[in-house]
């Protein structure tokens, strides 16, 4: 009974504080650039909002259409069930849970995808192509991050593997996480989510003709996903282990609102890739991930 | 009723049908259906049993006497050629109906009895000489089922060329169990694992049995063969005939010993198979080579688990192997389920729009809603996705891995490079099937041809439905067959014996069932509200355009372009380009094919090479007798001058 209240709380925070994320973003670049900017809220008021609006469907969608944002939806929350928070774990821990939370990921991606793909645009094709794409080099990195954690910790499941090294090793990695966060959740450089220009664009190609609740329920899901990134960012990098549970909490808390902070100072500061660069950005991220591995491995074959 | 009479009463009811399958259609399909039933009801018995089954026989074809064999490892194989071989048979029934192909529906009929026949036949002999007279039959009876149309040219060519590749395979088989029988000084097969001196037979076995497997680089027959054949035909063959190739390899490997690096070539050629066919199969515009090319990629991730057991059995029968086998060998029974799901579907594709080009079809959902349904699920399915069956063989292969590499052995450096291609092989898979989903089902309607599609029948539709189930069955509930893999585990090697399954394989089955649920749910919710909140239809959004045409849609050549650009090395596509010239261009075109470049560029080419040195030799015999005593004379005095020079010494 416990465990099935820890686990509606758990699922409220997430749900609750995901959408937090993006307005903090928008927050710091507003203030780097000067401006007052939209509120930290922002968000939760689109998405109130579109929940209420009707829909227009295109003349060539199918039910996949509605269908591909829900099961998206599902599979996001359902790995961010399997993301141990601090001291208070996993709300459920098996072994190899983190693989099943990295095909999670791809499920997400595959319905999106697919969503995109029934409107017969060129705009979405081009949006989903890139997504897929840039995913093969993403999902390298975040194996071979993974297999460094796994190899460091001598485990497979997240609520034990999450035990960071210190040194070199922690450094190429956070590098290697934070470049494959911005890639994954299509910030600059490798996407610019203000632009409506859709030529320039990934997520936001791909939702261009969603509206209404199944638009909130991509947005709801894309903010999830850019907080399920930011903790396991700090996690794999920040030694929690031995603090008590209340600084271990406020160690995670901060831990991420620097990493919001670090994508909205990257955003203000950086202009995005040309789409031939972003390979090879992609590629860095994946090396670092490597090296890490390496690094991990030799510190344990020692 | 034992497993002895089962088998007896299947062998009997396909010889009867081979017999009578031209004339009686209908009770051919009950015979063959009534066969492969009783087949998979011993297959069963002995896999969840804990016998084997064999029977030897006073009766000797050949000079050798009969000794059947059915243990945990060719029961897990004759399953899939069971399931296969059966729903395979129903649905030829309808796709290729004696209405619309008189002259070769029955011969195809009385053919695929015997391919099923036959296969069962390599599963149960367990004597050299009767396994290389079966597989001989079984390389025929592909043959004649490949070139079932054979009006085509490609199906001839798929057909010659296939044809050529096996017997290239099977005369290193020829040697393999001519050597094994040479040295163990007999032709019966069986466990011999403890003749150390036996262990360099298994480079021959690998070649041999690995050219019907279709790993990368011995897959050149398997592309243009399935994309050729009929549909039912390419599920038969990327279902089950390559995995008789692989059943070689697993069957030799666990009776055989194996050299030590046997692990590091067979998993390196996996984590090779794995990366380049799906790469391949991306950058395809037919999406029966996709499915085909993505045959090799799957082939490669049995491979992976295979090589990731051979590792573990050298590094001391460590636990980690035993995942991976297992993983692989239920990814034989999945890649069967799905892929043979998924070339029925394509079949049914075929059947209503008579194309193979992606780029030619289009918007098919709203014509054929349950042939677009099943090959969504196929496609989750294939790309290794929650909550289906790929998912759970390979995240067995991935925890053995991951085991492997966490062990800090030497096998690290097979193990992790091989965990993180399998990661990319897997989004490159992503990758493929959306393509192919979103080309043949979603959009608009690209040709006239795609525009007038229908539906197919029941008989195409049943067994495709069946083995989407399989698919869901095998996701959800996986600890359901777990004794079955863990029974082909322990045959394979015995110190693996167990029959507990892993705590986290029921975990993570409560979880994608529960993922499932929650899944329907939602999209049931969400389409709900959409209902509710009311939906207006309009144009697609095209930047405010107001007339699209179907051809302004993204195309497959233009969807695979960023991921296939890195491997334009490899690949190597063939352009064509005309670019809009002036200021009212008439025409533009750009054209991208990518060949099966380890034929194109490779085989071909040394082919040719030696054909035509061949014709350099052949000019020294031209019919004059001086320029013959001239050589013999030649001859004799370079004789004489070697055994000279070699007096000298």
């Amino acid at each position: 009974m416990t465990w099935i209240i820890a686990l509606f709380f758990r699922l409220a925070l997430w749900l609750l504080l995901a959408p937090l994320l993006p307005g903090i973003i928008n927050k710091v670049k507003a203030w780097v650039a000067g401006r007052r900017g939209p509120p930290v809220l922002q968000l939760y008021y689109d998405l109130a909002r579109l929940w209420q609006k009707s829909v227009v469907l295109s003349n060539l969608a199918s039910p996949g259409f509605v269908i591909g944002p829900a099961v998206a939806w599902v599979a996001l929350t359902g790995a961010a069930m399997l993301m141990p928070l601090g001291p208070a774990g996993a709300a459920l821990s098996f072994r190899g849970d983190v693989l099943l939370l990295i095909y999670l990921l791809a499920l997400a991606r595959f319905c999106t995808a697919w969503a995109a793909m029934e409107t017969g645009s060129a705009f979405e094709g081009m949006g989903a192509a890139r997504e897929v794409s840039y995913a093969v080099l993403a999902e390298a990195a975040i194996i071979a991050a993974v297999l460094s954690l796994s190899v460091q910790s001598n485990s497979v499941s997240l609520n034990t593997m999450l035990a960071p090294a210190s040194g070199a090793g922690a450094v190429l990695l956070a590098a290697g996480l934070f470049t494959v966060l911005l890639a994954e959740n299509c910030r600059v450089p490798f996407d610019d989510p203000n632009t409506h220009l859709e030529l320039t664009m990934i997520h936001e190609v791909m939702v261009l003709d969603h509206s209404g609740p199944p638009l909130a329920v991509i947005l709801h899901g894309a903010s999830m996903k850019l907080l399920l990134f930011a903790v396991l960012l700090t996690e794999a990098v920040l030694p929690m282990r031995n603090l008590t549970s209340l600084a271990a909490v406020s160690a995670l808390a901060g831990g991420v609102l620097t990493v919001t902070v670090g994508v909205g100072l990257v955003e203000s500061l950086l202009a995005r890739f040309a789409f031939r660069r972003v390979p090879l950005l992609l590629t860095t991220a994946f090396l670092l991930c490597l090296f890490a591995l390496l690094v991990a491995w030799k510190e344990g074959a020692e | 009723m034992t497993v002895g009479t089962l088998l007896l009463f299947a062998f009997v009811a396909l010889m009867t049908s081979i017999a009578i399958g031209v004339w009686l259609s209908r009770t051919w399909l009950a015979l063959t259906i009534a066969a492969t039933g009783a087949g998979l009801g011993a297959a069963l018995m002995v896999l969840l049993g804990a016998t084997d089954w064999e029977w030897r026989s006073g009766i000797s074809p050949g000079g050798e006497p009969l000794h059947l064999r059915l243990d945990g490892l060719s029961a897990l194989f004759l399953v899939v050629l069971c399931v296969v071989g059966g729903a395979g048979a129903v649905y030829s029934r309808e796709y290729w109906s004696d209405h619309h192909y008189p002259a070769s529906a029955p011969r195809g009929r009385m053919w695929w009895s015997a391919l099923v026949s036959s296969m069962g036949l390599v599963l149960t002999v367990s004597n050299g000489l009767h396994f290389l007279i079966a597989w001989e039959l079984f390389a025929i009876c592909a043959y004649f089922t490949i070139t079932l149309d054979r009006q085509q040219r490609e199906a001839r060519a798929a057909g010659w060329l296939y044809l050529a590749a096996s017997h290239a395979g099977t005369l290193c088989l020829f040697a393999f169990f001519a050597l094994l029988a040479a040295r163990t000084g007999s032709w019966d097969l069986g466990p011999m694992r403890d003749q150390a001196g036996l262990a360099p037979l298994f480079w021959l076995a690998l070649f041999g049995f690995g050219v019907k497997a279709g790993f990368f680089p011995l897959h050149i027959w398997l592309p243009s063969a399935h994309a050729n054949s009929p549909s039912h035909v390419s599920a038969i063959l990327s279902g089950v005939a390559i995995k008789m190739g692989l059943y070689g390899i697993v069957r030799f490997s666990g009776w055989l010993p194996v050299p030590l690096a046997a692990g590091w070539v067979v998993i390196g050629l996996g984590a090779i198979s794995a990366l380049f066919g799906i790469a391949f199969a991306l950058a395809q515009n037919d999406f029966k080579r996709l499915l085909a090319y993505c045959s090799v990629e799957n082939m490669g991730v049995i491979m992976i688990g295979l090589g990731c057991a051979l590792l573990a059995v050298t590094h001391g029968d460590a636990p980690w192997g035993r995942l991976a086998l297992a993983g692989a060998f239920l990814h034989v029974w999945n890649h069967a389920a799905f892929k043979s799901l998924l070339f029925f579907d394509a079949g049914s594709v075929l059947h209503a729009t008579g194309t193979r080009e992606m780029s030619r079809l289009g918007g098919l959902w709203r014509t054929m809603p349950w042939t677009a349904g099943l090959f969504a699920l196929g496609a989750i399915a294939v790309s290794g996705l929650p909550p289906l069956n790929g998912f759970v063989s390979e995240f067995l292969i991935y925890l053995g891995l991951f085991d492997a590499t966490t062990s800090k052995g030497a096998s690290v450096w097979a193990t992790m490079p091989a965990a993180i291609m399998l990661a990319m092989a897997g989004a490159l898979a992503l990758a493929s099937f959306l393509k192919a989903g979103a080309m043949l089902f979603l959009g608009a309607p690209r040709t006239q041809a795609a525009e007038q599609a229908h539906e197919c029948g029941n008989l195409m539709r049943g067994p495709m439905l069946a083995l989407a189930g399989i698919c869901a069955a095998i996701g959800l509930a996986p600890v359901v067959f777990w004794p079955a893999v863990a029974r082909a585990v322990g045959e394979w090697h015995p110190a693996w014996v167990s029959v507990e399954a892993p705590v986290s394989l029921s975990v993570l089955g409560s979880l994608q069932a529960a993922l499932a649920i929650l899944a329907v749910t939602a999209a049931a919710s969400l389409w709900r509200k959409v209902r509710a909140n009311g939906q207006r239809r309009g144009l697609t959004w095209d930047c405010g355009f107001r007339a699209p045409t179907a051809r302004m849609q993204y195309t497959s050549g233009s969807f695979a372009g960023i991921a296939a650009g890195w491997f334009v090395w490899f690949l190597r596509p063939e352009r064509k380009l005309r670019r809009p010239r002036g200021l009212f261009p008439a025409e533009a075109i750009r054209l991208e094919r990518v060949p099966e470049t380890v034929l194109e560029r490779i085989i071909t080419p040394v082919s040719v090479a030696i054909l035509q040195s061949y014709t350099a030799v052949r000019r020294l015999q031209h019919g004059s007798l001086q320029s013959y005593i001239l050589y013999v004379l030649g001859g004799l005095v370079a004789l004489a001058l070697l055994v000279l020079l070699g007096g000298q010494q």
